[in-house]
């Protein structure tokens, strides 16, 4: 038998011998594992999940025209700098005074499917407008116009001359009302329309006011696409929402602040845990480390045993951690979020070396003490 | 040159002379024993030989180093070496088989092997009990696995404490007749012990009182076989 073999089968012998103890142990360092793996995952996911929930309180990211005017290709040309896994969601925004009834309204157009992205908090009731022909009205409009879903209603639109008159024959459009729109904010005084009806409707076409956007990114990140758009784009210049950036930063930071706090303390509980087990092991094996001392063992040979059972129990406390930590973020994050954790493989052996490196730490001073047993204390039966 | 040789050796604590200049000398080859009251400095003396202890004063020449000189570490690789360790608590390690007690000896001084370790089982009577554990022993069948222990890297000394002491007649019996085998192959053997019966089976008896070598008594009829007055 080699001498590793032997080794391997004297720790694996003694922890199988003092299997209720070792258990406890055993079980300590797991449910460290458990929360470091998990509150990691959670750690490295929760930007990602804040992210997806900040995106609900709208856009992030202004677009508007440097200098002069700035066309849908212009805008969708600076958007294509932002990745696609990060662009949530892109509404550009034309608007033109156009009249109901006579009385002068604020005509939007826009891409509907942009707008429920970057802006999810607004509430229609009835439907969305999707295709020419609909148009959404805000509350106001609808109430001063006693309009409601499903009527129709005529838009007017009086053309400028190239001269810089009016002129003389108006423009007008019958519209289906798909929904009347709720959101608290100056949204309710507008209507919304297609970008190529209220083209057809102006007779121009092309120019965008602004555009809105929803980047799910760090307020670092948000900040180099800002500048780099700003300045890779003659016709765009874009800036943040700062209200929604800043805010977003400060929880991410709190929260990973908490996490961290947490995984830390759990972590010295872990080690204060695998201390005490390893002190009542080497108090109940005095006898047994005067006999190995009596009988040739050195200081290492113990130190290598003991670190060795210290070690496989990290090992096996770490597997068995890793997997109870993601089932536990995936718990936490499906109740917190809403939505799964993603797994992240080399949480794995990072886990695992942990465990490792704590129950090793831990084991140190009981350790040390095993090493100041008295060889004597075997001889005489004492 | 004698294989042991202890010059004056008094170990001291406080007031207490536990060992009071003792000097005697033991051969290549012998069979001593040590009888004594308790506290008469047998267990110190055995620490002591043992390389457990070292003397207050005195020297302690073991194969000619001395041994009182030597630090802590030294004396584990000398006790590793030249010593053979019997027990009367046995001591074995409780997880793990007989072959393999035997084997830790060997594991700490040099390599296990797991044949050699069966073979000095089967010199104590034992191959058939080799993967048993020591709760499934008997007391005389675990002193045997310690004495195979003691045995299996060759010492120059096996020095045996209270020997005896847990066991019954027959397996007294049985561990001094190996004690009397491994002597006639030439190992040096010191036992401490309380039992007469044990210690007269000795070439040699050395008597301790209050740390001092209070008698010497030479076995002229010497067998190394035990005889129980009963």
């Amino acid at each position: 038998m080699k001498k590793r073999r032997m080794f391997i089968r004297m720790i694996t012998a003694s922890l199988m011998r003092r299997r209720s103890r070792m258990v406890v142990a055993l079980l300590s360092v797991a449910i460290g594992a458990t929360i470091l793996s998990g509150l990691v995952s959670i750690y490295y996911d929760v930007p990602r999940q804040m992210g997806a929930e900040f995106r609900n309180y709208g856009a992030n990211m202004i677009f508007t025209a440097s200098d002069g005017e700035m066309s849908l290709s212009d805008v969708e040309a600076a958007a294509s700098k932002i990745s696609d896994e990060q662009l949530v969601g892109l509404a550009p925004f034309r608007y033109e005074n156009v009249r109901i009834n006579d009385i002068p309204v604020v005509a939007s157009g826009t891409v509907p499917e942009g707008v429920k992205a970057t802006s999810p908090y607004w509430k229609v009731e009835g439907n969305w407008f999707t295709k020419s022909g609909e148009l959404m009205v805000g509350a106001n409009v609808a109430e001063s116009f006693r309009i409601k879903a499903g009527d129709m209603i005529e838009v007017t639109y009086t053309p400028t001359e190239e001269d810089g008159t009016e002129a003389e024959l108006d423009n007008s459009v019958f519209f289906t009302v798909t929904g009347i729109i709720e959101t608290g904010g100056p949204e309710e005084d507008y209507i919304y329309m297609t970008l190529e009806d209220l083209a057809t409707l102006t007779e121009t076409d092309g120019r965008i006011d602004v555009a809105e956007l929803s980047v799910s990114a760090t307020s670092d990140e948000l900040a180099d696409y800002v500048s780099g758009i700003s300045a890779g784009s003659a016709a765009v210049s874009a800036s943040l929402v700062k209200r929604v950036t800043a805010s977003e930063a400060t929880v991410l930071t709190k929260l990973q602040a908490l996490v961290l706090l947490v995984t830390i303390v759990v972590l010295a509980l872990t080690m204060i845990c695998v201390a005490t087990t390893m002190t009542a092991v080497v108090a109940e094996r005095r006898k047994e480390i005067g006999l190995r001392k009596a009988i040739g063992a050195s200081d290492k040979s113990i130190i290598e045993e003991f670190m060795g059972e210290g070690m496989l129990l990290g090992l096996f406390g770490g597997i068995l951690g890793s997997v109870l930590g993601y089932l536990f973020a995936q718990q936490v994050s499906l109740n917190v979020f809403s939505s799964s954790i993603v797994f992240r493989p080399l949480l794995v052996p990072i886990t695992v070396i942990a465990s490792i490196a704590v129950t090793g730490i831990s084991s140190l001073m009981p350790i040390r003490s095993a090493t100041e047993v008295d060889p004597a204390l075997v001889l005489k039966g004492e | 040159m004698s294989l042991l040789e202890l010059k004056n050796v008094s170990k001291i604590y406080g007031e207490l002379h536990a060992l009071d200049d003792v000097s005697l000398k033991v051969e290549k080859g012998e069979w001593v024993s040590i009888m004594g009251p308790s506290g008469s400095g047998k267990s110190t003396m055995m620490n002591i030989i043992g390389c457990m202890d070292k003397p207050s004063l005195g020297e302690v020449l073991l194969d000619g180093v001395d041994i009182s000189k030597e630090n802590k570490k030294n004396l584990t690789t000398i006790r590793r070496d030249k010593i053979g360790l019997i027990f009367q608590q046995f001591h074995l390690v409780p997880y793990l088989t007989a072959v393999e007690n035997v084997m830790l000896a060997q594991y700490y001084h040099s390599m296990p092997d797991e044949k050699e370790a069966l073979e000095a089982l089967e010199r104590v009577g034992l191959a058939d009990r080799a993967k048993h554990l020591p709760s499934q022993l008997s007391g005389g069948e675990q002193q045997r696995v310690c004495v195979a222990r003691a045995l299996i890297n060759y010492p120059e000394i096996i020095l045996a404490d209270e020997p005896t002491g847990n066991l019954d007649e027959a397996n007294e019996e049985i561990v001094v007749d190996l004690f009397h085998k491994l002597h006639s192959e030439g190992t040096t053997l010191i036992v401490v012990t309380h039992d007469p019966e044990v210690a007269e089976v000795a070439q040699r008896t050395l008597v301790l009182r209050s740390g001092k070598l209070h008698k010497e008594k030479i076995n002229e009829n010497f067998t190394g076989k035990i005889h129980f007055n009963d």
